[in-house]
């Protein structure tokens, strides 16, 4: 029998602060829920163990500052490391499916790491796929962000990979956390279109929510093709969600993952944790394990609670098929005009770090190369306000990198050692699967290597 | 001096221990209508010019009732079940008349969904018609709040009041709908065989003048003792295994990590001890394919035992998992794995030649000599045993965890001696042993070590507690019991005390006069309830026990 694979990993002994949402309390009724359903006993379900992540999994994704063990605890080294067991799992064929369903959350957490933003330190989703493409040589992912907020981190990591294609549906940002996610947001020069934002206006519910499903995700995956579809799995958007204003049903959440069939969710946001989680988790699962879920329903829902308004769901409508039109068309597109010429492609970002108060600025150039995706080079800076800013220098080489970048960005690196405008400078090879970071002040240079 | 009993589906096997040493052994058939005269004749053997004052105390442990369970002997159990959403209602059908009523209770004890009374009635009415007198009641987080459980019991038992009616929340405590309905269901269909084990131990004290404390061995390798009130039938399934697994753990020296195999004439158990303390089950013990709620310890049962048949297929040599009567040598009609090892001479059952006859008929198409095949056989039979071993060891490093801590402290154990107990067990141990790098051992009373187990086993207290400071109520998850938290600021150091005073509450209940004031605690979760950015509650998640253990080793001149 072809099996789901779980990992349920509720951190009971984990929270970012005793009140703070990512808290013991998070995934307890979750808990309550699936045991006593007992969802681990149903035969097509196989529950796996937690582990770690190692500290060189999470370098192969993020530049975290200074050093990677000072941006997690071990929850979050048990939260990626089960995410990677899954990834194991279904390489293995052990499973066809798998949900970590795991905390803390990660897809806030972009490629620079100055602290926890959106209750996320390291994304769990971005260290998955970059360790399948590395271990196990997995060339092509989607990921389809199904979380009320739009997920930023996820996108900045992969804005220029046009071998991960990111799809993000999210309350609109003009009136929630993070503020970004627009229809212009379609990835960079070397990746256009790979990029693809979904901003849904409060109060959206299921039926458009599947319209977009059906008319937008399903067709452009069809069309990418992708070895492996990773599903963000925040469920911020039911409708009893305290920080979300969406009108998500459970039901429709398990709609959307038959339709979907990812191969990995992961859990991100959710925070209705008695109204919502335990039901949408149920349904997530049994979707997924192809059981029944019609008999999954929120204690204070019925059929038709929630009418869609038809103004809504023409807006939406509108939305996607301008997108649509994006993605068909974006082999035609004109990089040069919409990015300019030059042997980079540069762009500034202030990033706000809302759980810690830092404040980032960040000037991120692109190496634009014929012959592969370019290398990446960041100057970032970090202000926490009541210290001095921290200031670093990173490098990173795709898989992807042709041999005259990956040359280019060594000598920049080793250069870059010598400037004295910064704190640490970083190298992040991952052609060859070597993370370098060097501490100016100290003068030691540490390496890892997977 | 104590006494051990194990009453198995054919033997009885009885131990009397005297200063930590075996004074006396029996075994004798065990009668199958008559459980009386086997006890009493094993008394007899083992008490033979010892006073009955003299007996401090009798354990016993049982695997009648799986044998039960197994058999199918008993009264039909009719079924009311109170699901609720969830779970697609396919899942809830069983093997007898079951009605599916309304109702819904949510994992805060919150009713979502009220009870109909006329479905009640039309299932209750429906039931007696059709003759049942046995009728299990289980509804979804009916351990968060029985209410619709007891309502229901009590429109039975107004309609029936000879009825036996059992309820979920009574027989256990922890999470799993489906477990639980077994559970119930299967309490509910031997509790009356359990008595009529009762009755015959009573009276067999009573006949041989034995004053001493009487207790029953639990699947879980602790004891309660013997009554009515104490003990859910099913608890005791599978204390057969534990009585091995605790024996060798009192014949080996302490603190050893080892496997405990028990290779009888179709099965062989498998049992893990780690650290010198035996592996409970992560999960509720499964009887014949049913998953049950019983915590019982981790015990592994691999179809291949001493009278497996063994054929040729083709060209090669099979061992199947049936069993078709006694090995060749002893008079069957087909060669087995006595066979080989009567031929390896690493074992002395049987006769020689036959079992040369028996490896000579496999072998000879294939141009192997008799003793190729033996050797054959016999690496077969430890190939499939050592695979289960590895596996069982995966499987408890792969155990899941949901607190930081517990991944922490995950670590890898590999185990140092192989215990070989049953009949089969001396030919395969040395050979299983070479094969895992580990040292044999066939303890001395190897064949009564489940009886030198209950002998040596100690009664455990255990209580979960969860308090909801919100809601405003407790359960004790052992108890089946809700009560109102009566403290206005009820803290962790409260729970705590609460719990602890249940484990003196149940101990004084049970008659146990143990040392309970040393208790562990192997669960202690906080839930600190926030809603609206303001703390509305905390939900306290705790369980104590009293140490698990065993009296002391045999041979180390222990006081007992
Ligand atoms: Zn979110
Ligand atoms: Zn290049």
């Amino acid at each position: 029998m072809e099996k789901t694979g779980l990992i349920f990993f509720p951190a009971f002994d984990w929270a970012i602060s005793p009140t703070h949402p990512e808290r013991e309390e998070r995934l307890l009724y979750t808990r309550d829920q699936i045991f006593e359903e007992g969802v681990m006993d149903l035969p097509q379900i196989k529950e796996f163990a937690p582990r770690l992540a190692t500290l060189h999994d999470i370098a192969r994704t993020h530049f975290c500052v200074p050093r990677v063990q000072s941006q997690v605890t071990e929850a979050h080294l048990i939260a990626a490391g089960s995410t990677l067991q899954m990834g194991d799992s279904l390489i293995s064929k052990e499973i066809k499916n798998g949900f970590a369903l795991v905390r803390p959350p990660g897809h806030h957490a972009m490629r620079v790491v100055h602290g926890n933003r959106g209750f996320c330190s390291i994304n769990n989703e971005a260290i998955l796929v970059e360790y399948l493409r590395r271990r196990h040589g997995i060339k092509k992912v989607a990921i389809v962000d199904s979380d009320a907020h739009h997920g930023d981190g996820t996108q900045d990591i992969f804005y220029h990979d046009p071998d991960v294609l990111f799809i993000s549906f999210h309350q609109d940002g003009r009136t929630i956390f993070p503020g970004t996610g627009f229809t212009h947001e379609l990835g960079g020069p070397g990746a256009y279109a790979k990029t693809l934002n979904v901003p849904l206006p409060p109060g959206t519910s299921d039926e458009t929510f599947l319209y977009v499903v059906d008319n937008l995700i399903l067709p452009v995956l069809n069309d990418f093709k992708p070895d492996i579809i990773i599903n963000s799995a925040g469920q911020d958007n039911h409708y009893t969600d305290p920080l979300g204003s969406m009108r998500f049903t459970a039901r429709a959440y398990a709609d959307f993952t038959s339709k979907l069939k990812p191969h990995l969710a992961v859990l991100e946001g959710g925070y209705a944790i008695e109204s919502a989680l335990p039901y949408v988790n149920l349904a997530i699962i049994l979707a997924l394990a192809g059981e029944d879920y019609s008999y999954v329903m929120e204690p204070d829902y019925w059929p038709g609670r929630f009418q869609e308004s038809q103004d809504r769901l023409a807006q939406v409508k509108k939305m996607v098929d301008k997108l649509l039109e994006t993605w068909e068309n974006r082999d035609k597109a004109d990089i040069q005009k919409i990015f300019g010429t030059g042997k980079y492609y540069q762009k500034k970002k202030f990033i706000y770090y809302d759980t810690d108060y830092i404040e980032e600025e960040q000037f991120e150039k692109v190496r634009v190369c014929p012959d592969c995706p370019g290398y990446i080079i960041i100057e970032s800076r970090g202000d926490r306000g009541y210290k001095q800013p921290v200031r670093i220098f990173a490098v990173s080489v795709p898989f992807q990198a042709c041999n005259a970048c990956q040359n280019e960005a060594y000598e920049i690196y080793d250069e870059a050692k010598n400037k004295k405008d910064f704190d640490y400078i970083y190298m992040q090879d991952k052609s060859t699967d070597t993370c370098i970071s060097f501490d100016k002040k100290k003068g030691q240079e540490w390496v890892t290597e997977g | 001096m104590y006494i051990g009993i194990d009453v198995g589906g054919t033997c009885t096997d009885a131990v009397l221990l005297d200063n930590g040493l075996v004074r006396a052994t029996a075994k004798v058939p065990t009668g199958s209508n008559d459980i009386l005269t086997s006890l009493l004749n094993a008394l007899d053997q083992i008490m033979k010019g010892v006073p009955a004052e003299l007996i401090d105390r009798v354990v016993f442990s049982t695997t009648l009732i799986t044998n039960f369970i197994v058999e199918r002997k008993y009264d039909p159990v009719g079924l009311i079940l109170i699901p609720g959403p969830g779970l697609s209602h396919v899942h809830y059908r069983y093997k007898t008349d079951t009605y599916i009523i309304s109702g819904a209770i949510d994992y805060r004890g919150r009713e979502i969904m009220p009870l109909r009374f006329d479905e009640i009635e039309n299932a209750v009415v429906d039931l007696l018609n059709k003759d049942y007198k046995k009728v299990a009641v289980v509804g979804k987080f009916s351990v968060r709040n029985n209410k619709h459980e007891i309502e229901v019991a009590e429109v039975l038992k107004k309609y029936c009041p000879e009825c036996h009616v059992e309820m979920g929340h009574q027989v256990s405590g922890r999470l799993s709908f489906p477990r639980r309905v077994v559970s119930t269901m299967l309490t509910c269909a031997t509790r009356d065989k359990y008595s009529y084990f009762m009755d015959s131990v009573k009276e067999a004290m009573a006949r041989r003048g034995i004053t001493g404390s009487v207790f029953i061995l639990k699947a879980d390798g602790g004891t309660m003792p013997l009554g009515k009130e104490t003990c859910v039938p099913i608890e005791t399934i599978f204390s057969g295994p534990a009585a091995s697994t605790l024996g060798v753990q009192a014949l080996i020296p302490p603190g050893e990590t080892s496997v405990v195999v028990d290779i009888g004439g179709t099965t062989t158990d498998l049992a893990l001890i780690l650290s010198g303390q035996p592996l409970l089950a992560a999960r509720g013990a499964t009887v014949y394919d049913q998953l049950t709620q019983v915590r019982a310890l981790a015990v592994k049962s691999v179809p291949v035992g001493g009278d497996s048949i063994v054929e040729r297929v083709g060209k090669e040599i099979v061992v199947y998992s049936e069993r078709l009567g006694a090995p060749f040598c002893l008079g069957g009609p087909m060669p087995t794995p006595t066979d080989a090892l009567r031929v390896l001479g690493l074992t002395s059952v049987g006769n020689e030649d036959k079992a040369r006859e028996a490896m000579e008929s496999l072998g000879k198409p294939l141009g192997m000599s008799c003793y190729d095949v033996a050797n054959h056989i016999t690496n077969l039979v430890i190939d499939i045993i050592i695979k289960e071993i590895d596996a069982m060891f995966l499987q408890w490093e792969q155990e899941p965890a949901y607190r930081v801590w517990e991944v922490l402290q995950k670590r890898k154990e590999r185990p140092r001696i192989v215990v070989g107990v049953g009949g089969g067990a001396a030919g395969f141990i040395t050979k299983i042993a070479a094969k895992i790098g580990c040292y044999p051992v066939i303890p001395p009373y190897a064949p009564v070590a489940n009886a030198i187990g209950a002998a040596v086993a100690l009664p455990t207290l255990q209580v979960s507690l969860r308090a909801d400071t919100e809601q405003g109520y407790y359960t004790i998850e052992e108890e089946g019991f809700q009560g109102q938290i009566a403290k206005e600021r009820f803290t962790e150091e409260d729970a705590l005390t609460l719990a602890n005073d249940w484990i003196k509450k149940r101990a004084k209940k049970y008659g146990l006069t143990m040392n309970i004031e040393k208790t562990e605690v192997t669960r202690r979760d906080v839930f600190t309830m926030v809603r609206n950015w303001v703390t509305t509650g905390r939900i306290y998640d705790i369980c104590v026990q009293t140490p698990r253990g065993i009296m002391g080793h045999i041979g180390s001149r222990g006081d007992f």
